[in-house]
């Protein structure tokens, strides 16, 4: 009864009315929320660096949601997710509590960290979205961003698994562990670094140096610990000044960029280049920046993955239409037109087995580029993500003891 | 008439800054942060690498405003003068003053990186065989490809300006100083230099604290570290955490303060006369 | 002569620098892949800039928007900046160096320091977002230059000129119409491409009081050369380019200092 009322009074309201008031969005049923999303516009701010991912999102998936829903898709490139949570935190503090500027976001978990840090996120709704049912909500790599609760805030988009590239016309038998690694980067002076943390893929080749250091990441999952951290944290800093005289330039700087990496790589300066998206090198062989001889592989000790989002910020205004968004996203059909290998490769984030025949016969269709590892073979060697205390201890005693 | 602009810098600019000066005071009720103190401060200016990074930002901004002051002022008299080509370099000059730095960092970057444009020169010519040895230009200790970056955008900029000064420098001085016996070289040092000194003071004053404060070269061009004060800044601006935020506009401060002393220099030696030279 | 050979040589060189970094930038916006050590792409291609031209990649769109928000700036910084250039040109009073010193703080404060309490501002004004609100932050950096240009101008304008045309019997608006601006002209000229290309090379106000809604080319730029897309950056350069050229080569003459009287020379 409560409910239709609410359902009435927001419908009887002038047809602009905008939809921020997650709560009464919560009391509703999908068709309400469709209902109410219908004319909407989301603006979904989203890194903008890869012609392929945009043409995806401009073309697709705003074309099924202007056909279905009447919604009208902006999106809105950025380079990097951080910018978005300063945006809404500034909001915030100015008040503007229910007409942000942001509807949605493509985020990752040291982003959703912050945004939950300063209840920036709008939570508690994922249940409503009917897709929801084909996340697999028991895997703790979805259910947890970085080792944060997800807690209904975000809506999973791709899943994803770190990779190394290689071109296997100069060396066609890359080192397969981490100790082989480290081996051929003493053997090889100049051909091989990383980017400087806190960048992100940077970032993540120093946890996996950290866990080849504490023997595996068993000891390290759970909240920080500081007796552990120091134990391990001072034998990875040992590695990494060893290998440093041996690195790109004699260690004497390092990249500040994944981009900077995959230029040096791109011209044969380094033979490694490595991504949290294995589906970048193919993207990268497609547009001619690297050769089409590139391969990629994990590493037999596993390599870390990790699951990307959608986020409604708490003071959008457009929050029925991105949630409709995000359930689009999350359909069988939209997850397999970005599965495909032309359209950007990337890997599904819900299980295939609760989609339609069709769906699961397009999945099975699908040819995977040569130069990007399957998924499935790097998932048989998969590595947790890390909590963000530890990520940001990494960072901060790298700076201090390695790239000082 | 002072009205309008008087309020968009006092209304916007200050009250942007004021607003700045309280979050670096840690006063961000929006993170919980309500008691201000001047713990970012104390946060910003111990930090291990502050005084590196500072020493770096200063030496970008005093090299490339020498360097492009000095290449400006020859470029200038130089364009003045007539010879063939002269409208071809003037026009070029005000194309390069469209070009935005960014573009001009990532044009720079291509040409002078150990795989750019020139080391393939290089490698061409039987010079070197690799990359690696070809002189580190950019991501490098000394800043270089910054500096050229700033270098190949302000001595347009500054040039210009001195041609517009030069608009208005009678040509009947230097006609009296040179039927006077002056040569070349003592005409530009006796009357040329001290009637365009204002211009080109004024000129170098934006340069230097262009240079000084822009974070989008040195990220492009820059080393891991040092980082240049700006994009430390920005960087933690950007931070996971955000509890270190105060830290960030306690940076942002302190470079808005170099930029007042910078004003302040400003002042006593393009301002003297009030204001009639200012530019 | 010898020195005539001189400046050709020293022109010629500095015309070579002014132009060399833009080389790689439209070389790549035509390779499919340029990798060392290849002096020339192996393979070309259109896709780069198939893409910037195609609807869904925004790039034109932001181009008008960029101009729109260029065009309107100077004109807004005109409009508010001349009459202050006249009254610290032409006027001593108390405080006018406090006044000068304000109107030059902007270029000289880097944006940096106050791009994030801007935006702050902004949100309270309700001016977030938009392409007003943008043309306003602009207003602050541009002010400057138009500003101290118009002061310098009018330091040097005598205002006997319109006292007479006064006296002989016209309007207010005949005499800045047929005296003030003509005599002007050049000054404001200059500094209207200066405001121009202060708004048009805008980056960090845009995004902050924007909201990353208000897509300028610079910021599209970024996005694509932040993500190593070298081909597509260089089209995106190149598109970002040309109306700078245009408007320079429409200006060009005003602006080169090269009066009547200097062409004589030494």
């Amino acid at each position: 009864m409560l409910r239709s009322l609410v359902v009435f009074l927001l419908l009887t309201t002038a047809a602009a009315a905008d939809t921020a008031d997650g709560e009464a969005l919560k009391a509703m049923t999908w068709d309400e929320i469709v209902e109410q999303a219908r004319g909407g516009t989301v603006n979904w701010f989203m890194w903008g660096g890869a012609d392929n991912i945009n043409a995806y999102v401009s073309d697709y998936v705003a074309a099924v949601l202007k056909r279905d829903h009447d919604i009208t898709l902006n999106r809105v490139p950025i380079t990097d997710a951080a910018e978005v949570v300063n945006l809404v935190l500034t909001e915030k503090e100015a008040g503007i509590t229910d007409s942000g500027s942001v509807d949605l976001i493509w985020i990752n978990g040291e982003n959703f960290r912050s945004m939950k840090q300063a209840d920036l996120a709008f939570c508690g709704y994922t249940d409503l979205l009917p897709n929801n049912a084909l996340v697999n909500w028991d895997n703790p790599a979805i259910a947890n961003d970085f080792g944060v609760p997800v807690d209904g805030c975000e809506v999973p988009w791709n899943t994803v698994q770190f990779a190394f590239a290689h071109d296997s016309a100069t060396l066609p038998d890359p080192p397969q562990d981490m100790a082989a690694l480290i081996d051929w980067i003493k053997a090889n002076p100049g051909r091989f670094t990383y980017p400087a943390p806190p960048d992100f893929t940077g970032s993540v080749f120093v946890r996996h140096v950290f866990y080849h250091a504490a023997g595996g990441p068993d000891a390290l999952l759970g909240p920080f610990d500081q007796a552990t951290f120091d134990v391990v944290a001072a034998r990875t800093w040992a590695i990494l000044n060893e290998i440093e005289p041996f690195l790109w330039r004699g260690g004497a700087t390092y990249p500040t960029t994944i981009t900077q990496l995959n230029e040096l790589f791109a011209n044969g300066e380094v033979a490694f280049t490595f991504n949290y998206d294995p589906a970048q090198f193919g993207i990268a062989v497609q547009a001619g920046i690297y050769p089409d001889t590139v391969r990629s592989f994990g590493l037999t000790d596993g390599t870390i993955g990790n699951t990307n989002y959608t986020l409604i910020p708490f003071n959008s205004p457009n929050k029925a239409a991105a949630m409709v968004v995000q359930n689009v996203l999350l359909s069988g059909e939209a997850q397999l037109e970005k599965a495909r290998t032309e359209v950007w490769g990337a890997a599904p984030a819900i299980e295939i087995t609760r989609t339609t025949p069709e769906v699961q016969a397009g999945f099975a269709a699908i040819k995977g580029h040569p130069s990007v590892v399957p998924s499935e073979e790097l998932a048989r060697a998969a590595l947790p993500e890390l909590q963000a205390d530890w990520l940001v201890a990494i960072e901060e005693g790298w700076k201090a003891n390695v790239g000082n | 008439m002072l009205a309008p602009a008087l309020l968009v810098l006092g209304g916007l600019f200050l009250t942007g800054l004021g607003l700045s000066l309280l979050r670096s005071f840690r006063y961000i009720p929006a993170l919980g942060l309500t008691d201000p103190d001047l713990g970012a401060y104390a946060a910003v200016l111990t930090a291990p690498g502050f005084l590196t990074s500072l020493g770096l930002s200063l030496w970008i901004a005093t090299a490339s405003t020498l360097i492009a002051s000095t290449l400006a002022l020859g470029a200038a008299l130089l364009l003045r003068q007539t010879f063939t080509g002269r409208a071809i370099i003037s026009f070029l000059f005000q194309i390069n003053l469209t070009i935005p730095h960014v573009v001009g960092a990532v044009g720079i970057l291509y040409l002078v990186s150990q795989s750019g444009s020139f080391a393939r020169l290089a490698h061409a010519g039987g010079l070197i065989g690799a990359p690696s040895e070809f002189p580190p230009l950019t991501h490098d200790p000394f800043a270089i490809g910054i500096i050229l970056t700033y270098v190949w955008k302000e001595v347009p900029f500054i040039g210009l300006i001195l041609l517009a000064s030069l608009q208005s420098i009678r040509p009947e001085h230097e006609a009296a100083a040179r039927s006077l016996g002056a040569n070349r070289w003592q005409v530009f040092r006796h009357v040329l230099l001290p009637l365009l000194m204002p211009a080109l003071a004024a000129a170098s004053a934006l340069v230097f604290a262009f240079a000084f404060g822009a974070y989008e070269i040195p990220l492009i061009l820059g080393a891991h570290a040092p980082e240049a004060l700006p994009v430390a800044a920005w960087r933690s601006f950007t931070a996971i955490d955000l509890a270190t935020r105060p830290q960030a506009h306690a940076m942002a401060i302190v470079i808005a303060l170099i930029g007042a002393v910078l004003l302040a220099l400003y002042a006593r030696v393009a301002l003297r006369k009030g204001g009639r030279d200012a530019v | 002569m010898r020195s005539n050979h001189w400046q050709i040589i020293g022109a010629a060189l500095l015309a070579l620098a002014l132009i060399l970094p833009m080389v790689p930038l439209a070389i790549w916006s035509l390779a499919h892949g340029w990798r060392f050590p290849d002096l020339l792409p192996r393979a070309w291609s259109l896709k780069a800039w198939d893409y910037a031209l195609s609807a869904p990649s925004g790039v034109l769109q932001s181009l008008w928007i960029t101009i729109w928000i260029a065009l309107a700036t100077t004109a807004l910084a005109a409009l508010v900046g001349v009459p202050a250039g006249r009254a610290l040109g032409l006027h001593d009073f108390r405080g006018k160096r406090l006044v000068l010193l304000l109107m030059i703080a902007p270029a000289l404060i880097p944006a940096i320091a106050i791009a994030p309490g801007l935006h702050g501002v902004f949100l309270r004004l309700g001016l977030t977002g938009g392409t007003g609100g943008v043309i306003l932050a602009h207003l602050i950096p541009t002010l400057p230059y138009m500003v101290l240009i118009m002061a310098a101008v009018f330091a040097r304008f005598d205002t006997v000129h319109e006292d007479q045309a006064r006296s002989l019997g016209a309007a207010p608006w005949q005499v800045w119409r047929h005296v003030t601006l003509p005599a002007i002209a050049p000054g404001l000229l200059t500094a209207c491409l200066f405001a121009f290309l202060v708004s048009w090379s805008q980056y960090l106000l845009t995004l902050a009081v924007g909201s990353g809604r208000v897509q300028t080319l610079p910021l599209l730029l970024y996005s694509f050369a932040a993500a190593g897309r070298n081909d597509v950056t260089g089209a995106i350069a190149l598109i970002y380019i040309l109306p700078g050229v245009l408007v320079v080569a429409l200006t060009a003459r005003q602006v080169t200092g090269r009066h009547p009287a200097l062409m004589a020379g030494p």
